[in-house]
């Protein structure tokens, strides 16, 4: 996305839901926003989507391709439910990295796979979506699901996914993107608006949280625009599926 | 969605049921990583199934390679599934089978010696106690059912050959398909013999 700058020697700004942040703060801002939701984000995820959410990622995993042997990247992995599904497709010979930026939705998902039993095969690494610290060319696929929005800059972070991926390797993004039928759109912007926050305030005790997560989907990129984004950074046969009338889109880019 | 829903709750119920039987899953282990495809040719609808050591994982796409792809229609599908001879379901006309079988054949032999503890199930649920008393319960019902079943069976054989003689009985029926084939391999040596006989004729003419 565009970042704004205001004036010459002000720093660079980017947004954080609706509001104008320098952009040095909105990984602090975005950090909190997930320290704060952390412990019941599974739970929240299952009532905001209704367990749609279950089914985007079921979509994504079955896109992705990953078969025995292969190594896999998880970028804002959170809660592991895509690294998990993983762990079991690259069986004992391949590898699943689950990467997060924060500390306390890794640590989440660190125990939630351990507790299942999910282990052997995967690895936990704190890391920065837009300075991946892997070598160049390393891995099979590369997933980041409800990840990307957070990003400060999109472009460089889609930039180290390339550089990361093999040859022929994909990269999938999962994430919230605009409703292709204006009814659905309506309806969709009254919930997210109106029950969102509340079931937050409900559940988490923290309204902002869910508001920023309402705001931060309208501010991330249509469709288009990020099959456009993923073009620009040097990804081939680039392509995207609409899911639930474009309230969720997977883009998959092929690294040539 | 709808169908990755409907194949999400499958799978779920279906992993539930492997977990019933101690040796399903160490046996499905043995086949990670294979594909299988099920393609359904009418209806279209495409299937795949990835089994692993913790049950067997079903998708609608799949965009890497299979190993294996099973393509017939719904009813032979179905044909398949239920039937105890897989091999000769396997090898009618409208089967089409690609790839390697054996991974496929293999999945068949776990999916058919599944014998599921729903004991065990049950008592996670209910407790030693009510478990014990609805197991024996039921159990006897079922002998009492094979049984009276079995008996219901013998009877009404014994009746339709016997008694009604609407049927014909077991070894009357094999005496006179004997006679049947006796008189059959008669009436081919008798034909062979004329024929012999009409070349000696045609022979002796022509001299």
């Amino acid at each position: 996305m565009t970042d704004q700058r205001k004036g010459d020697h002000a720093e660079p700004t980017t947004h954080f839901g609706y509001q104008d942040v320098p952009e040095s703060q909105k990984a602090k801002k975005v950090a909190e926003v997930f320290h704060s939701v952390a412990a019941k984000y599974d739970l929240m995820n299952d009532v905001l989507s209704g367990g749609m959410h279950r089914l985007w990622k079921r979509f994504t995993i079955e896109l992705s391709g990953v078969r025995s042997g292969n190594r896999v990247l998880d970028i804002a992995g959170g809660t592991g439910d895509l690294a998990a599904k993983f762990s079991r497709l690259v069986g004992p010979t391949g590898q699943v990295v689950l990467a997060d930026i924060n500390e306390s939705m890794l640590k989440v998902g660190r125990d939630r796979l351990l507790d299942r039993g999910v282990s052997g095969n995967i690895e936990f690494v704190q890391a920065d979506a837009e300075k991946l610290p892997f070598p160049d060319n390393h891995f099979d696929c590369v997933t980041i699901a409800f990840g990307l929005r957070n990003v400060t800059h999109k472009d460089a972070a889609i930039r180290s996914m390339l550089r990361v991926l093999k040859p022929g390797g994909r990269l999938l993004i999962l994430e919230f993107s605009k409703p292709t039928n204006k009814l659905m759109s309506k309806a969709y912007d009254a919930y997210s608006f109106a029950f969102m926050p509340l079931a937050g305030k409900l559940i988490t005790n923290d309204s902002e949280s869910y508001r920023y997560l309402a705001e931060s989907i309208r501010m991330h990129p249509d469709q288009e625009t990020l099959k456009s984004m993923m073009v620009e950074a040097g990804f081939d046969r680039v392509t995207y599926h609409n899911m639930t009338s474009g309230i969720v889109a997977v883009h998959r880019g092929i690294k040539p | 969605m709808l169908l990755a829903g409907l194949l999400a709750s499958v799978e779920h119920g279906l992993n539930r049921v492997l977990r019933l039987d101690s040796t399903a899953l160490p046996r499905l282990a043995a086949l990670e990583g294979k594909v299988i495809e099920i393609d359904c040719v009418q209806p279209a609808l495409k299937l795949f199934v990835l089994p692993d050591e913790e049950g067997l994982m079903l998708a609608a796409h799949w965009e890497s390679e299979v190993d294996c792809t099973l393509r017939a229609p719904a009813g032979r599908l179905a044909q398949l599934a239920l039937a105890k001879d897989k091999t000769a379901v396997l090898h009618s006309p409208q089967v089409e089978l690609h790839g390697d079988s054996a991974v496929l054949l293999d999945l068949f032999g776990i999916l058919q010696d599944l014998e599921l503890d729903w004991e065990h199930e049950l008592q996670r649920w209910l407790g030693p106690v009510p478990t014990a008393l609805i197991a024996g319960h039921l159990r006897l019902r079922a002998r009492w059912t094979r049984q009276g079943l079995a008996r219901f069976g013998e009877n009404l054989s014994e009746y339709l050959a016997e008694e009604s003689r609407t049927l014909v009985g077991k070894r009357e029926a094999e005496a006179a398909f004997s006679e049947l084939d006796a008189l059959k391999v008669d009436i081919e040596r008798l034909e062979a013999r004329l024929r012999r006989l009409a070349h000696t004729l045609d022979t002796s003419d022509n001299a």
